[in-house]
């Protein structure tokens, strides 16, 4: 690459790998977990008890060395 | 001690059977006893790769209902010694595979051969299953094209469920092959570079093979790229055959063929 490729637009495998990484992501992590149904139906139980639950959302994504696990839940008004 | 190995892909068309052929030629062409094993029930494209197609008698289910004994069936290539091919077979069945009849013969291929290469097919249905479960590696082919990685990515991650050596607590080798790159657009910034695809894959790699029209020669032919000693192509694969054969090669230095012009122009952009 040479110094004036600095103000050039992004190449199209730049995009092409962010693309790639973003989702890819989003994959694996959803993968990893075999019966993300049935968690969700168990943790929407334990919830319930307590409180008034609409829904659970679980979004999982890794970053490096760090997986994390996003759950969401959103509650009746 | 025998070694199984699976050719595998996520997206199909991406250069499996391509793969197997010439690998298992160049493998046979080092003095192992090498048979490829084309386990694409009802789509079989090894044979016609390996210019075998007209030698078919018995093929791979055959063998497994006992219609046939192995030796009836497995065919002995007579242009390359050592090599040699157990066909696919044309049924609609796909389902036609059983767990304890393909442990089986690959137990028995296991007792004649060094080498097991075994095509799989595409994706992640029960024929992948069968063609990994006995796996001691597993090659996986990927072009630098976002489909084809994505879905590399995502038979990577099925690997170990699928495989009894990773239940039994072993290790199954996975390596990457990046089929069909164009040095001229990696250059250009684009197409993924080898880097970029390890990266996104964090698998080692085996192989870098460059995109050829030599292929579409050699497929025409039913001759293997590794029999021409003068391909660049042949020789990618070659060098994956002395890697799996324990030998340590470097990598191909794939640099597109710049001319004067082009190079001066890349002085000033």
């Amino acid at each position: 690459m040479s110094f004036f490729d600095i103000f050039k637009k992004k190449k199209s495998k730049d995009v092409a790998k962010d693309r790639l990484m973003m989702m890819l992501a989003y994959e694996r992590a959803s993968t990893k977990i075999d019966n993300l149904e049935e968690m969700k139906k168990e943790l929407i139980g334990v919830v319930k008890k307590y409180l008034k639950v609409k829904d659970i959302e679980i979004k999982s994504s890794s970053n490096q060395d760090i997986e994390t696990l996003e759950v969401e839940i959103i509650l009746e008004k | 001690m025998a070694e199984v190995i699976t050719v595998t892909s996520g997206k199909g068309g991406v250069g499996k059977s391509t793969t197997t052929a010439n690998i298992a030629t160049a493998l046979a062409m080092l003095g192992k006893k090498t048979v490829a094993v084309d386990f694409d029930i009802g789509l079989r494209n090894l044979d016609m790769i390996l210019g075998l197609e007209n030698r078919i008698v018995y093929d791979v289910v055959d063998v497994m209902e006992n219609r046939c004994n192995l030796a009836q069936a497995v065919i002995k290539d007579k242009r390359t010694a050592n090599l040699h091919f157990l066909p696919a077979s044309q049924t609609k069945d796909k389902t036609v595979l059983e767990k304890e009849k393909v442990e089986k013969l690959i137990n028995d291929l296991k007792k004649e051969f060094d080498y097991i290469l075994i095509d799989s097919p595409a994706g992640i249905e029960s024929g992948f299953e069968h063609a990994i479960y006995l796996a001691d590696r597993a090659l996986i082919v990927t072009t630098p094209e976002i489909s084809s990685v994505r879905d590399a990515d995502r038979v990577i991650g099925i690997i170990d469920a699928k495989s009894k050596k990773a239940a039994l607590g072993e290790e199954v080798q996975k390596h990457i092959i990046i089929n069909r790159i164009k040095p001229e657009l990696v250059e250009k910034g684009e197409m993924l570079s080898t880097e970029d695809v390890l990266h996104i894959l964090a698998l080692p790699l085996i192989g870098i093979v460059p995109d050829d029209e030599e292929i579409v020669k050699s497929t025409n032919l039913g001759e293997p790229i590794v029999l021409n000693e003068k391909s660049l192509v042949g020789e990618a694969f070659r060098r994956i055959a002395r890697r799996i054969n324990g030998e340590e090669v470097e990598f191909l230095d794939l640099k597109s063929k710049k001319g004067f012009f082009e190079k001066l122009k890349g002085l000033f952009t």
